[in-house]
């Protein structure tokens, strides 16, 4: 991306002040949903929930998607995860899909389901971070730090030996926030996150947000319709009727 | 760091994760010792039932259930393998490995390998007790080469294991594999020997990884007479670990694809 920008100023006109050759460069998103449909159900009782979803994620940004229960926006983390196919149309990260290479798109991503499930109830949180950081083909050298840098991150350092199932709903929900980020992903999609967390914990988030967006990366946060956002979004969208709109 | 590297590691840190998990209970170690010693104790006494020559010229029984019974143990532990994926997609923790670069097949692979790992130690504790308290004859010349037969048998059952993977993630369901440990233990020639069948079953013996394993593992531990040629079972059981070990990933990948467009992967 920065090469990319680099060589289209050099090549600009000189006598133009920077910001005027570079504001219009867009950014190439990082992840890009492109005519998606996903249906639910079979034959008459067959309904789409995702109607011909276009998006765009830049690197650097967090975008909201809200809507009513049950409007779409699991389905539509999930088709980003990969853990659900559309029906039509295709996601990619870094120009890859799930069918490109399942190992280099899911290295790129961080995802955080909704509700409180997930972890280990016998395994400690220093230990899951670890498992975590492994199982998303994080380099051995570089998996000591993260795993540092994520219970800090989250306020998990004295809880480090801790079991999960000695852990309070706030603590497990920091916990498995951590494990979204813990092993630096590009793109970080997070279903309700805001699940049990008191003010403090809202900040914990929303300070990974940022750091997610500082690294160049871009966030998906889906949340219910009214729900108070510790973030400031780049952009705000909502699903109805199965399609994605401005909000 | 390779790619190889990059899956290794993980698959590792999956043992890891099981092995925490069980070292956490602490008495499970000791009750299951206890167990073997019960189930030692009680063919012990079986045995003294039993013709010495009815297991061949070179045999006692004694020493060959007791062999059977620890490859036995090998088996449902690989077959246990889509119980314990259940358990894990009950519990959320099966997403997780879908969604990360090691992927479904990947995933369910470290998921066998500390059971399995763990069982086939188990075995040769089981093994050492009944050498040490009951007199079971071990042969320590052919412990090196048991353990290659171990080893490719454990491929051999994981491959059957993850098959009952795929149908569990396809199907929500994996009730065939209490049939197929069933059927395996009775066909295998786990308890009786398979020259005991009535000659149209018979066949029963050369469609499955477990007659060869167990026949291999009886000549080379306690010194039975192998059904077939060492070679020839040994070759056996190799081609049932890289025939079925491809298969079975390939079906398990397949079943994932379904699922994702079913909409029905995460649920149990």
């Amino acid at each position: 991306m920065t090469d990319s920008l680099t060589a289209r100023i050099a090549f600009g006109d000189g006598e133009q002040p920077l910001a005027e050759l570079v504001a219009p460069v867009a950014a190439e998103p990082i992840a890009s949903f492109r005519g998606v449909w996903r249906y639910w159900g079979r034959g008459r009782e067959r309904w789409a929930v995702l109607r011909n979803i276009d998006l765009d994620l830049e690197p650097g940004t967090a975008t909201c998607v809200m809507g009513a229960n049950g409007a779409g926006k699991t389905t539509l983390l999930r088709i980003a995860t990969g853990l659900l196919a559309a029906d039509r149309g295709r996601v990619t990260i870094d120009g890859l899909t799930t069918d490109d290479s399942w190992r280099e798109y899911h290295r790129r991503i961080g995802f955080l389901s909704a509700g409180d499930r997930g972890l280990y109830a016998r395994v400690t949180v220093q230990r899951h971070l670890e498992y975590w950081a492994a199982l998303a083909f994080m380099p051995r050298r570089e998996r000591k730090a993260a795993v540092r840098d994520a219970l800090a991150q989250f306020g998990l350092e004295e809880l480090a030996k801790r079991r999960a199932d000695r852990l309070s709903q706030g603590q497990r929900q920091r916990l498995r926030l951590a494990l979204t980020v813990v092993h630096r992903p590009r793109v970080v999609l997070l279903d309700e996150p805001r699940n049990s967390l008191d003010g403090q914990g809202l900040e914990m988030l929303a300070a990974a947000v940022g750091a997610v967006q500082d690294r160049g990366g871009a966030v998906i946060w889906a949340s219910p319709v009214g729900e108070d956002q510790p973030v400031d979004f780049d952009r705000t969208f909502v699903i109805e009727d199965a399609e994605l709109k401005p909000a | 760091m390779t790619v190889a590297a990059q899956y290794f590691q993980a698959m590792l840190a999956t043992v890891q994760r099981d092995a925490a998990v069980f070292l956490s209970y602490r008495l499970r170690f000791a009750t299951q010792v206890l167990s073997m010693l019960f189930t030692l104790t009680i063919f012990f006494y079986v045995a003294k039932l039993v013709r010495p020559d009815a297991v061949g010229a070179h045999g006692k029984y004694y020493a060959f259930v007791v062999v059977g019974i620890v490859t036995m143990a090998i088996l449902t532990s690989a077959l246990h393998l889509s119980e314990l994926v259940r358990m894990e997609l009950m519990a959320g923790n099966f997403e997780r490995m879908l969604i990360s670069p090691l992927g479904p097949v990947g995933g369910a692979m470290s998921m066998a390998a500390f059971p399995i790992a763990y069982s086939c130690v188990f075995a040769g504790m089981m093994l050492t007790l009944a050498a040490a308290f009951f007199g079971v004859p071990v042969h320590l010349a052919g412990i090196p080469l048991a353990l290659l037969v171990a080893a490719l048998g454990a491929l051999a059952f994981g491959a059957i294991g993850l098959l009952f993977v795929g149908g569990l993630i396809a199907y929500k369901s994996a009730m065939g594999a209490a049939w197929v440990l069933a059927g395996l233990s009775l066909l295998g020639g786990i308890y009786f020997p398979v020259s005991l069948f009535p000659a149209w079953i018979r066949w029963a013996k050369d469609v499955q990884p477990l007659t060869p394993a167990v026949d291999l593992l009886r000549h080379l531990l306690v010194g039975t007479t192998s059904l077939q040629p060492v070679w020839l079972e040994l070759v056996k059981l190799a081609g049932f670990a890289l025939v079925l070990m491809p298969i079975a990933a390939a079906v398990l990948w397949q079943a994932v694809k379904i699922s994702r467009r079913r909409g029905t992967i995460m649920e149990y």
